[in-house]
């Protein structure tokens, strides 16, 4: 069932009627089960009768929704007559991921330090479309049509769907963890707003990357980076690493593969022809992080993360976004909406402000590297490698 | 709440198109064509890059409808001349089709929010003023899946139409008739990706993108929506199984939008599909065979 | 004129397996002759009718319709001057489709499958002149879909399905064995009558002795891939169930059955 967000473990008062509401459309849509199942063993008639039957449940439901819907009113009202109104904001994320489950953590810290907290003055839909894109648009709609105050999309998929459907409408949307929103057109080319809808974007610091791997490793040349053919945001960063690595002295080594499953015989082939690998923040690929981890490590080959959990795991550095800090930065952004200090449409979207360093001491000993004392004293070291 | 029934209505009738091509295969040719998941992101990506170029979006439509005839006819002769299994020669031409899509649309995620659609023009925004700017998608979507069913039905009723669900239900009568049964099943897996890729080029822009990964899972969707049709509808006579089929889409969206709403975790969905599935198509068969037995 | 030239046929060539069908087989129909097949099981009749049809190939020999070579055309060009019946009620006509339907599909035959429309209304009195022949009411049943009629009755459509456009040869591959013993008989009846009016060249192959006897004028009698008995003319006449039963009986008795 529904996973509320994993943050507060208080009472949520605001959730009561709706899980209710959600029992009753698990009872409605098992009706329309029943109803089809009954309509397979029955013979004309019945089959008509049968038909009837799921436009009632169907009614039925429309009915609950009708109500729901009503409440939300209400409650929009309530909202706009109290200064301190409460507030209901859909997130939708595209796929079960470490750094988008820290975005929607942050998201929900960033509300709080305005004082919007969930279960007390906010209430959360959560949905996740893991990875498919015509569930993602049904959740936008479904968002859509229990009046939200808000949207909350993280990832770019999760963005356009919500652009998508909400273009016609002047629902605000805030979105988070797209790389380049303009060249998923959610902002236009020269930046400004599309609609009502902007967010942040976790742009990788790549130059600070470069600079970082150089400081590290001063005689390393040729740097591999394995990237997934189908994620756009990868592409992107692929092709700033190779604009930016030759100021840096490196050549990149890039490797795309199609599914999972091409990884190990990629990590292979790239491993004999690399003297470092850096990770970008490719869904597929960052799932995969072991098996590239363990190649590696045996050739002797140091592997460089895009953010603070690919660290944790046993990449002996990186220069990262802190999802968490994205999130609540987007957070923020979307209390203004909320409270009516800004309008989403007006709102430019904004880049995380600054990168910073984390070390894994205990992987980098292993390969024998030291991580420099400039970047450690500023920066957080793990001194462990989690499973 | 009028939203999400809008919605249903919306996504509904562009599944149809595509359900359109599975009853042709599935239901007609009795072809289990897996090459939709390939041919729907193929009328995405031909729709996205001939929109980005700053053509005219009417010209997607048969443009799209003809790649994806184009990838149908691959499949059939795949099948038909190099003697491949019909469910090895869909994947074939999905699995090479994922490249391709690629290649067309330039990279994995194309968008076209900010150009003209047929959604959104000067003329259809002109029709659809203000108030009626809400049901413009609705109304356009009506348009052209009643077009696309009255033409489906019109083609059924020709000789070429008769010739088709011939094949299907008995391959030797094709014969009998002087006609190379494999050409057959050709045009019909031509004309079944063309509706496929029709729907991906309509999606593509009712949604604003092109994204590679959109054809995951078509076959299954649309196969589902057959069947629920086809099930529910198909033996009132007075209804058309493309009636039905449209019906049955929507159906199956309205399913999935209360379930999502219901807080049903979007990972679970599938297999409440292959239940329904399993449950519609067995009862459906438990049936005919105590039908047969009450018979003899 | 249809001539089968020194066929051989093979099944399992190169194998321990290995049998042979035919060897030097020949065999002339002359124009307008109406030849009954008997034989025991395995004697080669139905693999006979599937050489003249295209459905299975030869190993060498050639096959010759007025002394035009067809050995090597596909079964479905051939299709476009051999009507054949088969012994399965069901694959003669479209279950799926109506009566209607698959009578138009039939008088389609030979002409354009394109976007014409598939009915042509004015043919339809035509299509119901025809059904009324064969006495069973279909006409009056257009838009009834053919699987939900009996086999007789679908067995009498596909008979008049096969005849409806023209065509050289009639190929009927035990076409009434699979119906009970009075509807046999009535698409016997029908069989003879329409080959009669259309004076077609027809192959039969029958277990029934008995349609053997009385039907066609020319009987073949064939025994592991070969003409044990060909009788013609006043000979056929002459010839009864009785002689043909003993007959047989001496070949299945060589067989040890």
């Amino acid at each position: 069932m529904k996973k509320m967000t994993g943050l507060t473990n208080r009472e949520r008062r605001g959730t009561e009627d709706r899980r209710s509401r959600r029992a009753l459309l698990v009872i409605a849509a098992a009706l329309m089960a029943l109803s089809l199942v009954g309509c397979g063993s029955s013979s004309e008639e019945n089959s008509s009768a049968g038909a009837s039957a799921a436009q009632t449940t169907a009614a039925q439901t429309s009915g609950a929704e009708g109500e729901e819907a009503n409440a939300a009113d209400e409650e929009t009202e309530a909202m706009a007559e109290a200064s301190e109104g409460s507030y209901s904001i859909g997130i939708g994320q595209f796929a079960e991921h470490g750094s988008l489950d820290n975005c929607r953590e942050g998201f929900l810290l960033g509300l709080a330090e305005e004082g919007i907290v969930e279960g007390e003055n906010l209430t959360i839909d959560y949905d996740n479309a893991n990875s498919d894109g015509s569930i993602a648009a049904q959740i936008m709609q479904s968002y859509v049509g229990s009046d939200m105050d808000l949207i909350c999309a993280i990832a770019t998929p999760m963005a356009q769907a919500a652009y998508a459907v909400t273009r016609d409408t002047d629902m605000p949307v805030i979105y988070t963890a797209v790389t380049d929103p303009a060249a998923a057109e959610l902002v236009k080319s020269d930046g400004s707003n599309v609609g009502n809808i902007t967010g942040t974007s976790d742009k990788l610091p790549v130059e600070e990357q470069l600079q970082m791997i150089r400081a590290i490793l001063p005689e390393a040349k040729v740097l591999g980076i394995m990237y997934t053919t189908s994620e756009a945001n990868s592409e992107a960063s692929v092709a700033e690493y190779k604009e930016l690595a030759p100021e840096y002295g490196f050549e990149i080594y890039e490797t795309g593969i199609g599914s999972q499953a091409d990884i190990p015989i990629a990590a292979d082939s790239m491993i004999k022809d690399v003297d470092c690998i850096t990770m970008i923040t490719d869904n597929t690929v960052v799932a995969s992080l072991p098996i590239i981890l363990d190649k590696a490590s045996a050739a002797g080959l140091p592997v460089f993360g895009s953010e603070v959990e690919q660290v944790k795991k046993g990449c002996i550095a990186a220069m990262g976004l802190d999802y968490i800090e994205l999130g609540k930065q987007t957070g923020r952004m979307a209390a203004k909406v909320l409270k009516g200090e800004a309008k989403a449409a007006e709102l430019p979207y904004e880049l995380i402000e600054g990168a910073s360093f984390y070390g894994n001491s205990t992987a980098a000993e292993e390969l024998g590297i030291e991580l420099p004392g400039s970047y450690t004293e500023g920066g957080e070291v793990f001194d462990s490698i989690s499973e | 709440m009028s939203t999400i029934i809008l919605g249903i209505f919306e996504e509904g009738l562009v599944y149809a198109i595509l359900s359109f091509g599975i009853y042709i295969t599935y239901s007609i040719l009795d072809f289990p064509d897996l090459s939709v998941d390939g041919t729907y992101p193929l009328g995405a990506a031909v729709t996205a890059a001939i929109i980005a170029a700053g053509l005219d979006p009417l010209i997607t439509l048969p443009v799209s409808f003809l790649a994806g005839a184009l990838a149908g006819i691959c499949t059939g002769l795949i099948h038909v001349k190099l003697r491949v299994r019909d469910l090895l020669s869909g994947i074939i031409v999905s699995t090479g089709l994922y490249s391709i899509n690629l290649r067309i649309a330039g990279k994995s995620n194309l968008p076209i929010f900010s150009k003209d659609s047929i959604f959104s023009n000067p003329v259809v925004n002109g029709i659809f003023t203000e108030g009626l700017s809400q049901i413009s998608k609705l109304s356009i979507l009506l348009l052209i899946v009643i077009v696309l069913k009255l033409l489906l039905d019109a083609y059924m009723n020709t000789r070429s139409g008769y010739l088709l669900r011939a094949c299907g239900s008995n391959r030797s009568l094709v014969i009998s008739l002087a006609k190379n049964d494999g050409f057959v099943k050709i045009v019909g897996l031509a004309l079944a990706n063309g509706f496929a890729a029709f729907a991906g080029c309509i999606m593509a822009q009712k949604q604003g993108y092109f994204e590679l990964s959109m054809g995951t899972g078509m076959m299954v969707i649309g196969l589902a929506n057959v069947i629920i049709g086809t099930q529910l509808f198909g033996r009132l006579s007075l209804m058309k199984s493309t009636t039905a089929v449209i019906l049955g889409a929507i159906i199956y969206r309205a399913c999935v939008a209360i379930a999502i709403n219901a807080g049903l975790e979007a990972g679970d969905m599938k297999l409440i599909t292959a239940v329904l599935f399993l449950v519609i198509i067995a009862v459906g068969n438990l049936k005919k065979a105590k039908l047969k037995a009450s018979h003899s | 004129m249809l001539c089968l030239d020194k066929i051989n046929k093979y099944y399992n060539p190169g194998t321990v397996n290995e049998m042979c069908l035919f060897e030097d087989y020949s065999l002339t129909v002359e124009e307008g002759e109406f030849v009954s097949i008997v034989g025991s099981n395995g004697s080669g009749k139905t693999s006979m009718l599937n050489i003249i049809c295209g459905s299975i190939g030869v190993d060498s020999g050639r096959i010759l319709i007025d002394g035009r070579d067809i050995t090597h055309m596909p079964e479905y060009k051939r299709a476009g001057f051999i009507g054949r019946v088969y012994q399965n009620p069901a694959l003669g006509t479209c279950p799926d489709m109506t009566i209607l339907e698959n009578m138009s599909l039939a008088d389609t035959k030979g002409k354009a499958f394109d976007l014409r429309r598939g009915t042509d209304k004015e043919r339809i009195s035509y299509y119901q002149e025809l059904l009324s022949g064969l006495g069973l009411g279909l006409e009056n049943k257009l838009s009834v879909k053919v699987g939900s009629l009996s086999g007789g009755q679908r067995q009498a459509m596909a008979l008049l399905m096969s005849t409806m456009t023209d065509i050289d040869f009639l190929i009927l591959d035990e076409h009434t064995a699979a119906l009970d013993p009075k509807t046999a008989d009535l698409i016997m009846e029908l069989t003879d009558k329409l080959v009669r009016e259309k004076k077609l060249t027809t192959l039969m192959v029958t277990h029934n002795l008995r349609y053997a006897a009385d039907y066609g004028d020319r009987l073949i009698m064939m025994h592991e891939g070969k003409n044990v008995l060909d009788l013609k003319g006043e000979e056929k006449k002459h010839t009864g169930v009785e002689e043909l039963l003993s007959k047989f009986n001496e070949i299945s008795i060589e067989c040890g059955n």
